[in-house]
């Protein structure tokens, strides 16, 4: 890297400077200025509520199942109604929820941790928000219009086939995986982007932050797991409505194949889902313990094998429909394997609580309570590996218990400790420690209350996604146990929603840096001013604000009148090129609603597509044809 | 103001081509999801495949506008290569546009060849699993063609109205990139559909 000779600007000329920064990444006002935005923390903040909006109504929907299930033939809802109920807790919480909110988290944060003013794609993050919202918002109009899906969250056929699931719920949920899926995808193209090309110099990817590791190594994953839903929702979606046979076996199609297909996607969205957590991990732990996180680079390899052995396990979720002896062990062994790299990094916390001086903020007790379950629920997890267990235990709420167990342990209680400790960064505001620490031991509490005696009732025998049972079996102690459990939970977690409500207007103001953390994030001020950094910072550490001293260099020369941004190497992160971003666009909206017309439409009618297809290419002309305010022109214009 | 080392960019340039471009990586991306879009369509070819007995299970498809629209595939490539080579220093931008209409006009050409051979396949999609894969297969190549062609007319519009941006030059290449890809698959479709089971197997 050339350092140049000693930056000494007069404070006027710096005040200037930021001033213009001020005018040129400004948002515009308006309604227009609010559907056109592109700032990634302004994305990303909608992205987060909206995200915990459909984690309340994913989490409404449970607590009616509990209520429903806490004592013998409840009349409270009908067989009917419950199919509903689970399957939208199901894809609620999995396409609404985990996927979305871990990348909304990413897409704040990583800019940030990168020393970036941007994103790669501005626009495709406004695209993907509006995909994410409309197909929420198709789903939940869909249930309370009484055509909720209603074949559970993996609908599987022939059940969900056009013979047994007549009518649109089926079509419904179809569609709708497409588009979250759709928007998870265009988020993941832009991280790939935005962590390889904007990191500050001297970021090389061995300075990276362990969290930005993770959404990369998550990106890549969503790539090559996201195609396999929507390939399998669009056959489901072609054999509903246009009469092919591809899961019909009467006519040479497998019923099979489907599972094969939504499993290729839906174990890696376990993976999706928790590595962000591990991420997030990492950097509570090393921020409470005021220790870098030890065992770096085992840290990273163990994410990124695990993200290569989460495409080896698919077929641990088939074992019961008859697999070839090879095959179960293959995928016996890889299941159990993936424990590993999950254990590596469980025992590089340790060794850095151990020889950290850990402060036990509400954040560290989440990742503390994340050990606690998520522990458990791997060890639930290795048992299911096994075949004999788990075709014994298959479609049980042992298996609900589970995986729990791993979801709300290995992701919620990470999600509630980051959100924790990036809400100053966010907000400007620090949330109340005492309501955070209430509110960690009564989830903490609820949770295992709640899930711990499903494993009981699964090991007893009892089904999943039944609506109801009789007295003679005997569960309904531990069912009324749960349910009491569960609104213990509902109470933790409300009371940290209250706590991010109040704190949101009357919170301790945070400064800058209130946990003192590790990372580039906290030397900007908060919230950051849109631009993010007025100098773009370099690095020379893995801990840039622990370890680097005030003759650090900063970078200049980038230009504050139009939104231009430092493009680095891949590997090294030396200083590239330059390159400038669009403006606020309503583009994204267009394609987003042409989109959605199409994929809406062909519920309907098959001509729906051909008319998609011509307004959704018109709306992306729109998108890519060059504004007028052209710059840098060649030489030679027609 | 404390006095600080400094890192000078504004002598860097503001184009850059390949994978040192953030957007060389987005269309990559995109690539990669497509491909495995594809490769998990190939997946189901043969696991439908593997259920039946006889395969095809209603004779081979006709052969012929199938093979004439490959053809015509790989002709549009070298055109795209002349514009690939173009957009660079020393631009000429007639040249660009000679080539890029000459190769867009006959990726359009082959875009009409898939449709005729839709109109050629003695199945529907309907009527057998068989048939729902094949038409499965071609009609997602074909909508690749009509949108990569569709993207080809773009920048043809592009080129002649203007006005044309240093950063359209990265633009073109990553078009022709995506023109490369489409014809990649288009080969490995024709494998996959009339080789496997007409000429591989007999």
């Amino acid at each position: 890297m050339r350092v140049a000779e000693r930056y000494e600007p007069t404070v006027e000329a710096d005040a200037e400077e930021a001033r213009q920064l001020r005018e040129t990444w400004k948002s515009r006002g308006g309604l227009i200025g609010w559907l056109g935005e592109t700032d990634h923390k302004k994305i990303a903040g909608r992205y987060i509520v909206t995200a915990f909006v459909f984690f309340v109504l994913g989490g409404l929907e449970a607590a009616l199942m509990r209520f429903q299930l806490a004592r013998p033939e409840s009349g409270l809802m009908g067989p009917d109604l419950y199919n509903q109920v689970f399957t939208m807790h199901g894809s609620t919480m999995m396409f609404l929820f985990a996927v979305p909110i871990m990348e909304a988290v990413a897409m704040y944060m990583v800019p940030l941790m990168i020393g970036a003013r941007a994103m790669a794609f501005p626009r495709l993050n406004a695209y993907s928000w509006y995909c994410y919202v409309i197909g929420g918002g198709l789903l939940y109009g869909a249930f309370f219009l009484n055509v909720g899906p209603d074949t559970g969250w993996f609908s599987y056929v022939p059940l969900s086939g056009p013979e047994f699931a007549p009518g649109k719920r089926v079509d419904i949920w179809a569609q709708v995986v497409t588009f979250t899926e759709l928007a998870a995808l265009a988020a993941a193209v832009n991280q790939i982007a935005t962590i390889f090309k904007y990191r500050a110099p001297g970021m090389s990817l061995s300075r990276m932050p362990l969290f930005v590791w993770s959404i990369l190594v998550t990106a890549f994953m969503i790539i090559f797991a996201m195609p396999s839903v929507m390939a399998a929702s669009s056959l489901l979606a072609l054999d509903r409505l246009v009469a092919t046979h591809f899961f019909n076996p009467a006519e040479g199609g497998d019923a099979l194949l489907w599972q094969h297909l939504f499993w290729f996607f839906g174990h890696p969205e376990v993976y999706i889902i928790f590595i962000p957590a591990l991420g997030m991990v990492s950097t509570i732990v090393a921020a409470f313990t005021r220790r870098k996180v030890f065992g770096y680079t085992a840290m990273v390899l163990s994410l990124v094998s695990t993200g290569f052995i989460g495409f080896g396990l698919w077929v641990h979720h088939m074992f019961a429909t008859g697999l070839p002896q090879l095959g179960q062990s293959f995928f016996t062994a890889a299941s159990m394997m993936i424990a590993i790299p999950s254990g590596v990094q469980i025992f590089c916390w340790i060794a850095t609580l151990w020889s950290g001086r850990p402060r036990l903020a509400p954040p560290l007790l989440f990742v503390l309570g994340f050990v606690f379950i998520f522990v458990i629920g791997g060890l639930t997890g290795v048992m299911l590996a096994s075949v004999p267990l788990d075709v014994q235990v298959h479609d049980t709420f042992f298996v609900v218990a589970h995986f729990h167990y791993v979801l709300i342990g290995g992701a919620v209680f990470p999600l509630l400790g980051a959100i924790f400790y990036w809400f100053p960064k966010m907000t400007g505001r620090l949330l109340s420690e005492r309501l955070g620490k209430w509110s960690f031991w009564i989830t903490f509490l609820g949770f295992n209350l709640t899930f711990f005696p499903m494993h009981i009732l699964g090991l007893d025998g009892m089904p999943r996604r039944i609506y109801t049972y009789r007295a003679e079996t005997g569960w309904g102690d531990l069912n009324l146990l749960a349910t009491a459990g569960a609104l213990v939970m509902a109470l933790g977690l409300l009371l940290y929603l209250i706590n991010v409500v109040s704190s949101w207007r009357h919170g301790a103001w945070a400064g800058d840096d209130p946990w003192g953390g590790e990372g580039l994030e906290w030397s900007v001020s908060s919230p950051p001013p849109d631009y993010n950094f007025q100098h773009l910072p370099t690095v020379r550490s893995r801990a840039p604000m622990w370890e680097q001293g005030p003759d650090q260099p900063v970078v200049v020369g980038l230009r504050s009148d139009r939104r231009e941004v430092l493009v680095t190497r891949l590997i090294d992160a030396e200083p590239d090129h330059r390159e400038t971003l669009p403006d606020h666009a309503m583009s994204p909206l267009a394609v987003a609603i042409a989109t959605g017309v199409t994929f809406v439409g062909v519920i309907f009618t098959p001509w729906a597509f051909p008319i998609g297809i011509i307004i959704t290419g018109i709306a992306l002309i729109g998108w890519f044809w060059p504004r007028d305010e052209s710059r840098e022109l060649l030489e030679e214009q027609p | 103001m404390r006095p600080r080392p400094r890192i000078d960019v504004a002598s860097l340039p503001t184009l850059a081509f390949g994978p040192r471009a953030p957007l060389w990586w987005g269309v990559a991306s995109m690539l990669a999801i497509e491909t495995t879009m594809f490769a998990l369509l190939a997946v189901t070819y043969f696991y439908l495949r593997g259920n039946e007995s006889l395969w095809p299970p209603a004779g081979d498809p006709p052969v012929g506008p199938a093979t004439a629209g490959l053809f015509l595939m790989l002709l549009s490539v070298p055109p795209m290569i002349m514009v690939h080579r173009e957009s660079g220093k020393g631009h000429r931008l007639k040249v660009m546009r000679f080539w890029l209409i000459v190769s867009m006009a006959i990726g359009l050409l082959a875009l009409g060849f898939r449709i005729a051979e839709f109109g050629e396949l003695p199945f529907r999609w309907d009527h057998h699993a068989y048939g729902s894969i094949v038409w499965a297969i071609l009609g997602m190549h074909g909508i690749h063609l009509l949108v990569s062609g569709g993207e080809n007319l773009l920048f043809v519009a592009l080129l002649f109205k203007g006005p044309v941006e240093e950063k359209h030059l990265l633009d073109l290449r990553l078009n022709a990139m995506y023109w490369y890809f489409v014809v990649a698959w288009g080969i490995v479709t024709y494998a996959l559909i009339y080789l496997d089971p007409g000429v591989l197997r007999s």
